[in-house]
């Protein structure tokens, strides 16, 4: 599957023609531990070192989707990608099994579950900004979840969407996406659930949750 | 979206029941009931074939049942 998809270039303000593809190999994500990776890191370090607050930090900075390999062929797994001007934007993991809903209302029922959704560093504005430069691209992360509510409507699950969100995405998550805030988990670093219903999820897609 | 294949499944009575039961309480059709079957089945089947083990805890985390395909 490749659809194109219209993302925002941040030095115009303006929307740039993009393409959102399923067919995600090995070779995205060797793109990401060698274009990404080192960017991240470097923006990391930077913050610290500027005494940031840790909300701030990025979380993600050890991540290695070349470990991921294995999962491409699996039927459980699905993966996203996002280009745009010949370079990988964004990147996402669902799990499609196993997993259920935590909200009173939607308790047992199965969710899509964002495992993993990474934009590139330089979609990043906290991170561009420590390293004095500007973001390139905007709302990749946006069309990323789009791709997962859209995948769980296509599963029978109703746009039900899950995720455990980093501390410094949780703003992105519920106020951006209006996701609903269900509990912190204990078994996964303390990290929030958060949760779309059937209802969110068809707002959200209809562009009414920011 | 990836393009499908039809078959005919043929279940017994209780097959049947069990499936219907399993969708009304997922609230899932039958036809994404047994695709999370397959998939599932594919996703033990691959961790296994890695060296991995299938557990099943009881709520006292006092027995585990080993599950093997």
């Amino acid at each position: 599957m490749r659809v194109p998809i219209q993302i925002v270039e941040c030095a115009t303000s303006r929307p740039v023609e993009a393409e959102l593809f399923d067919e995600v190999t090995v070779e995205h994500f060797l793109e990401t531990q060698k274009e990404w990776r080192p960017v991240v890191l470097a923006a990391a370090k930077q913050l610290a070192q500027s005494g940031a607050p840790g909300q701030i930090l990025p979380r993600h900075f050890h991540w290695d989707w070349s470990s991921k390999e294995g999962e491409l062929q699996v039927l459980a797994f699905s993966f996203f990608g996002i280009t745009c001007n010949a370079k990988l934007q964004g990147l996402m993991k669902l799990d499609l099994t196993g997993r259920a809903g935590r909200l009173p209302s939607q308790k047992g029922k199965p969710v899509v579950y964002v495992d993993y959704s990474e934009t590139a560093p330089w979609n990043i504005k906290a991170l561009m900004q420590a390293l004095g430069s500007g973001q390139q691209y905007a709302v990749v992360g946006t069309r990323l979840i789009e791709a997962a509510v859209r995948k769980s409507i296509e599963e029978g699950f109703k746009g039900r969407v899950a995720l455990h969100s980093l501390s410094g995405s949780e703003r992105f998550y519920l106020e951006v996406c209006g996701m609903t805030e269900v509990v912190r988990d204990p078994t996964k670093q303390n990290l929030l659930w958060c949760e779309f219903t059937p209802e969110q999820a068809e707002k959200f897609l209809a562009g009414g949750a920011a | 979206m990836n393009s499908k294949r039809t078959m005919t499944l043929n279940l017994t009575d209780q097959e049947m029941k069990v499936l219907e039961e399993l969708s009304t309480q997922k609230d899932l059709s039958k036809t994404a009931i047994l695709r999370q079957a397959l998939r599932l089945y594919q996703l033990v089947d691959v961790r296994l074939a890695e060296g991995g083990k299938l557990f099943f805890e009881d709520q006292k985390k006092e027995k585990a049942e080993l599950m093997v395909l």
